[in-house]
């Protein structure tokens, strides 16, 4: 972990622009996916839930300056690190691939409609009533986070979760 | 001791948490704060130097220069068009003396949309002109076509614009035939439709009138045009009224802004009955 720190790191701040500058702008109905939740829940998942909030509070950080709504997006991101953190893998897990596909599916969801709630409860410029832009909006980003997490699973990701 | 050094090491997890969470919601708190300011003015910056690169490939040249040159005449004729308008309503209220909110539109400042973002998350506009352009915070936003919003931050060389439909926005607005007064808002919903209040049902408003803004509002320039009644809906005592905006958002690439109304004697006297009002 320590050795491997800097690749997260940079791995982190790539992860932030390419979703301010990129993924942010792909939106359908309203929602886009969202790379961080995936990287938070990957590192939580794979290395601890300490690391996944640690992570998640400088995603906030990075994101929240760009978006003008730091502290909202700091909050935000360490929940969904914290939460990630509950479906931790330890090294020594006997969970098959596909268990382990399952955890990662279950905290994106959990993770990225939390996260969701709590930006929906404290900015909502579109004016959207707020039952509909938590819940409906919440998991339709979750939905896009988990179909874009099945491609970077397939691409990346299945390489750490083998048995 | 012992008890608490253990108590910390089995639940330093949930310690660290709610430090985040702490750090965090004192940032927001802070939101207001020079050093946070600052901070976001760098990311203004960057975001827009990004954003103008990303879209600048896609822009051909010749393309551009047309647009200057059409948005320079366009300033030209709005700027006519506007000072005939303010001075046509002014003549129907038999105000003879041309009030000093007509508009020299001469110092309207031409500007580039670098990005738009229009999502739950986010709604604002970069445009390419900062404070070294002479951009102030709460300067008027708009196309000949009318009222695009306000802006709401300012760096050295790029703006943010709060557009009309966030819902933070708002605006007083007038009817250009029966001079009905009402303030403008946007709740959400289409991105074309905005709604009027605090029209009193008294009023002879018509559909189809177009409203523009007030000389009342305590930023936007008196005569912009905001959109076209569509539909009027009685209340108790108000009517609630639907506008068309005559702005279309979606195809937004240039825009103008006004320069600020020295009102500074006004802006006193509202600050001044709002206190009193806070008073029992």
């Amino acid at each position: 972990m320590t050795r491997n720190i800097h690749y997260y790191i940079i791995a982190l701040c790539i992860t932030c622009m390419v979703q301010v500058f990129g993924l942010s702008r792909l939106t359908l109905f309203n929602v886009s996916p969202d790379a961080v939740t995936i990287f938070l829940v990957f590192i939580s998942l794979t290395i601890s839930q300490r690391a996944g909030m640690s992570f998640g509070f400088a995603a906030g950080m990075l994101v929240g300056i760009f978006s003008g709504n730091m502290g909202l997006n700091m909050l935000a991101r360490t929940a969904e690190g914290f939460l990630a953190g509950f479906f931790h893998i330890p090294e020594t897990s006997h969970a098959t691939t596909r268990q382990k596909t399952k955890l990662l599916y279950g905290a994106i969801l959990l993770s990225g409609f939390t996260g969701n709630a709590i930006l929906a409860a404290g900015y909502n410029p579109l004016g959207l009533h707020p039952v509909y832009r938590i819940v409906v909006l919440g998991l339709l980003q979750s939905l896009f986070t988990m179909l874009l997490a099945a491609i970077v699973n397939r691409l990346v990701l299945k390489k750490s979760f083998l048995d | 001791m012992q008890k608490f050094s253990t108590l910390f090491r089995r639940y330093n997890t949930w310690a660290l948490f709610v430090v985040y969470c702490s750090t965090s919601l004192l940032f927001m708190k802070l939101q207001q704060d020079n050093t946070h300011i600052r901070m976001l003015h760098g990311a203004i910056e960057f975001t827009a130097f990004m954003a103008e690169k990303l879209t600048s490939y896609s822009y051909l040249f010749n393309m551009k220069k047309e647009n200057d040159r059409m948005m320079r005449v366009n300033a030209d004729l709005l700027s006519r068009v506007l000072i005939l308008e303010s001075a046509a309503v002014d003549k129907r209220n038999r105000q003879k003396i041309l009030a000093d909110t007509t508009i020299n539109a001469s110092g309207f400042i031409i500007a580039k949309v670098v990005d738009r973002k229009f999502s739950d998350r986010e709604n604002m506009l970069l445009i390419n002109a900062g404070w070294r352009n002479g951009i102030k915070k709460d300067m008027t936003v708009l196309t000949p076509a009318g009222l695009v919003g306000r802006v709401s931050a300012v760096s050295e060389h790029y703006s943010k614009v709060m557009p009309l439909i966030h819902t933070d926005f708002k605006v007083c607005v007038v009817s250009d035939k029966s001079n009905s007064m009402g303030v403008l808002s946007w709740s959400g919903g289409r991105e074309f439709i905005a709604q009027v209040e605090h029209i009193p049902i008294s009023s002879s408003l018509k559909l189809n009138e177009e409203m523009v803004t007030s000389e009342i509002s305590t930023f936007a320039v008196s005569g912009i045009p905001v959109g076209r009644v569509v539909r009027i809906k009685p209340d108790k005592l108000f009517y609630t009224v639907d506008v068309r905006l005559a702005v279309d958002f979606s195809s937004l690439t240039h825009v103008l802004i006004a320069p600020l109304k020295p009102e500074p004697e006004k802006l006193e006297m509202d600050s001044d009955n709002a206190a009193n009002e806070q008073l029992p």
